[in-house]
């Protein structure tokens, strides 16, 4: 008789057991000193169910046969220049957003991950933190050679890491990973794994993918092809951590829920700038800010949160707070970085009659009222020859760095301000949500290296804004400033005479 | 039309696939779980690999099913469908508890009827074609006179009584089946029957304490199950908390105070929801989550949870056992994946079973 067959579960368990070992002339607790200060509870690492079944063998011959497609339609997207072929010239400030401020981010995942995947003493966890780390790197190669076809014809794409590292916005997504990283592993799990890469990832993926296929980025939405399986073993990987640590140990649930509450606003404030692409940057847009955070929050988090409930969960603080902001992030973010275009590396625009019409009808009970009203009076004040800057520097939330501009809850005319004092100084901030962060752990946020701070005590390259400029390596009147008038509209104006000449 | 078989392994089940289903879906509505997420052909959590015949790949995406992996005979389950009748291998675990059991006819002669409440009554059929094999929590499918489709309903006796099939039918409003048995029905009628179906079963091989929560006619599958141990003499502690709305609607209340008299280790809580305040009832009052809590203190850790109810009902029991620290591996609920179950809103993908 024949042994019986083995299932795929017990296979998976053949060829991967043993991998771990107990140290013996260490102790563990020295081997994996991060795992226990953040009062988590493990009773049973060999409880933790491998969410994806996958041999190391079987991952590199996956990614590399996804790494031979992605090259192959880059290689014609260039040769082609498909970049001549996209919507409309704007459209390449989408991707100096994404590749200033979300590919870095990629690599912080890399780095975070790896981190988790040495410091978590489970191998099962371990192993998986350790292909996400992978993964990410391969993600932030993957975007920059993607989007280096750009780099060859559009300004403000150059300079990536280095502006990353500096630029005033950019440290508001540059702090959320940093904090992350900067926390234990299951804070980091948790942070990103499940609160990032899990309830808010649709977010940010979705709408960058397909507003790439929207508007004529073949390229782009390869790779987002060529991400999305990845994708799904993160989503499965965030999902798997919570349900662990929850099971692990009742005193798990207090921990958990204050990371999720925590993650949960600090991914939203870093998601408005997403918003802002979606509803003002692309050239055709895919679906408004607004629907996006009622399918793949209020629907799908609804849904997730109903099943977490189970577990006593509650749904994160603030959400509703959230959900209620979505009604007017976007207006307020791109209001931000039209009066400060001189700072941004990338080129703003008002925008024309029939995208505030867009507007209009997706945002009924805000738009007209609020918004459509500031952007006209400024579209007249920019044909008088008075096109507004705003040349102070603005005060920044501490948590969230992002300019105090957003609006009371409940009241769109009211700025909202919060503060709080700690050692003897008072912190600002954004909202109730950023306040509450930064009192759960004051010593963490008063570090916070601030943009505007950092100015003012002259650590940013001198005292006057072309100085600042300078230091951010932002080469003034291309890469910042109104879209109109710039040398990227000016070449791509060119590229559509061509077309018309060669068509005639 | 043409339907093709689909056989699953290594749970060796088999079932009907229509022209154009997707493999997931088949394997969805006949209650087998893959693991999913997308539900289009981009995300690669679907993945499973097909042993014999042939399979049409649909819209998988190039980038989640690898051409090396097509050439080994992966697809995507939410995107193929399948040509000729095909074997996959699924990524789901053996039960050591399930029997394979081959589904057949028989032909049940009604010997018994009996109001056990006002709406609720009790069937038993005698088999005239031989004895039935089945294990305890599984249903069979009831084909009447008159009615197109077969009604599932639970089997509510002992697999050691095989020469009989005891169903507990409660009349559902309005509904022509359960109509048919409480007006129609005689002793002496003759009736098709299919079975044994379904995969709620005692998982005997765990040990440990047992807690069978019941709704109403929920209680056929426990009463099932926990005569079965019983008999067998499973000497780990029993529970039941059996609950319907008053005293008028509990049934089935002598017989399992005289197996608890009988059995030291069988603890019987019938639990009544909505029985006035002032009539002499001494038992519980509450829903059988609130019961289950109080008789259990709050904590549940080490049982294994059976769960058979309303929609509802289960629900709150789910919640309340795990915030009572047992979990999905230690929980089962009879569930049935229809239609209308997958085109509901978007669904976490938290819980695979639950």
């Amino acid at each position: 008789m024949t042994a019986k067959k083995l299932g795929l579960k017990q296979r998976y368990a053949h060829m991967t057991r043993g991998l771990d070992w107990e140290t013996s002339y260490q102790p563990m607790d020295k081997v994996f000193p991060y795992d226990t200060f953040e009062g988590i509870k493990i009773k049973d690492w060999s409880a933790w169910e491998d969410p994806f079944r996958l041999t190391m063998d079987a991952y590199w011959k996956f990614q590399a046969e996804k790494e031979r497609k992605l090259y192959a339609v880059i290689d014609a997207f260039a040769q082609n220049n498909g970049q001549t072929g996209v919507t409309d010239g704007r459209y390449a400030n989408v991707l100096k957003l994404f590749l200033t401020g979300i590919s870095p981010e990629e690599y912080q995942a890399h780095r975070g991950f790896a981190y988790a995947g040495r410091h978590l003493r489970g191998v099962g966890p371990r192993v998986a933190a350790q292909m996400q780390s992978l993964d990410e790197l391969r993600h932030i190669q993957t975007q920059i050679h993607t989007i280096s076809h750009y780099n060859k014809y559009f300004d403000g794409l150059a300079e990536f890491p280095h502006m990353h590292d500096r630029v005033w916005y950019l440290s508001v997504p540059k702090s959320f990973f940093d904090d992350a990283r900067s926390a234990g592993p299951f804070e980091f799990m948790i942070a990103i794994g499940f609160a990032f890469e899990y309830v808010l990832t649709n977010l940010l993926f979705v709408p960058f993918m397909s507003g790439a296929a929207y508007n004529g980025d073949m390229s782009t939405v390869t790779f987002g092809f060529s991400a999305q399986s990845d994708e799904s073993r993160h989503m499965t990987l965030g999902i798997e951590v919570i349900k662990f640590l929850l099971e692990q140990h009742p005193d798990n649930l207090p921990i958990v829920q204050k990371w999720v509450d925590k993650w949960f606003w600090r991914g939203h404030r870093v998601l408005g700038l997403v918003a802002m692409m979606m509803d003002y940057m692309l050239p055709k847009p895919v679906m408004s800010w607004k629907e996006a955070w009622e399918i793949y929050f209020t629907e799908a988090g609804g849904a997730l949160f109903q099943d977490l409930a189970r577990y006593g969960l509650r749904p994160p603080k603030y959400a509703d707070i959230a959900t209620a902001e979505a009604e007017h992030i976007s207006h307020q973010n791109w209001a931000i970085f039209y009066q400060y275009t001189h700072a941004a590396a990338f080129h703003t625009w008002l925008p024309d009659a029939k995208h505030m019409d867009w507007l209009s009808e997706k945002y009924p009970n805000t738009f007209d009222k609020y918004y459509r009203p500031r952007f006209e009076m400024w579209g007249q004040m920019a044909k008088e020859g008075k096109r507004f800057y705003n040349m102070a520097l603005p005060q920044l939330c501490q948590t969230c760095q992002i300019p105090m501009g957003y609006t009371e809850p409940g009241d769109p005319t009211t700025i909202c301000f919060r503060k709080t004092q700690f050692r003897g100084e008072t912190y600002h901030f954004c909202s109730d949500g950023c306040k509450d962060i930064f009192e759960a752990e004051p010593e963490k946020f008063a570090q916070a290296w601030l943009p505007v701070h950092q100015i003012f005590q002259g650590n940013c390259g001198g005292a006057t804004i072309p100085d600042v400029l300078n230091y951010y390596r932002m080469n003034v009147g291309a890469d910042n400033m109104d879209y109109v008038g710039s040398p990227d509209e000016k070449l791509w104006n060119e590229w559509q005479a061509d077309k018309i000449r060669t068509a005639v | 039309m043409s339907a093709h078989q689909l056989t699953i392994e290594p749970l060796g089940e088999e079932i009907e696939v229509a022209e154009g289903q997707t493999i997931l879906d088949a394997c969805l509505r006949a209650g087998v779980y893959l693991p999913h997420a997308c539900g289009h052909g981009l995300c690669g959590t679907c993945k499973t690999q097909v042993l014999d015949g042939e399979i049409d790949h649909g819209e998988a995406s190039s980038f989640a099913l690898m051409d090396f992996e097509r050439d080994e005979g992966f697809v995507l389950a939410c995107t193929a469908t399948i040509k000729s009748d095909v074997t996959i291998e699924a990524d789901v675990e053996e039960d050591p508890d399930a029997r394979k059991i081959s589904v057949r006819d028989f032909v049940g002669e009604v010997v018994a009827l009996e109001n056990l409440t006002g709406d609720v009554k009790g069937v038993r059929l005698a088999l005239r074609d031989g004895p039935i094999d089945f294990q305890a929590g599984q249903y069979v499918n009831l084909l009447l006179p008159g009615i197109a489709a077969s009604r599932a309903f639970s089997i509510a006796n002992a697999p050691s009584d095989a020469g009989h099939v005891e169903l507990q039918i409660r009349r559902v409003p309005g509904g022509a089946a359960t109509g048919y048995v409480h007006e129609s029905l005689k002793v002496g009628d003759r009736l098709t029957l299919t079975g044994p179906q379904g995969r709620f079963i005692v998982r005997k091989s765990r040990g440990g304490p047992l807690l069978f929560l019941a709704g109403g006619t929920g209680v056929s599958s426990p009463r099932s199950m926990i005569l079965d141990l019983l008999e067998e003499g499973y000497a780990e502690p029993i529970t039941l908390v059996h609950g319907v709305r008053t005293q008028a609607d509990l049934y089935g209340r002598e017989e399992f105070e005289a197996l608890a008299r009988s059995h030291m280790n069988f603890r019987y809580a019938p639990a009544l929801s909505h029985e006035p305040d002032d009539s002499e009832w001494r038992g519980e009052r509450g829903f059988v989550h609130d019961v289950a809590r109080k008789l259990f203190e709050g904590v549940f850790e080490g049982s294994t949870a059976y769960l058979c109810g309303p929609p509802p009902m289960i629900e709150a029991c789910i919640a309340t056992l795990m915030q009572g620290r047992l979990f999905e591996k230690h929980i089962f609920t009879e569930r049935f994946f229809t239609a209308k179950d997958c085109a509901e809103k978007p669904k976490s993908p938290v819980f695979r079973r639950l």
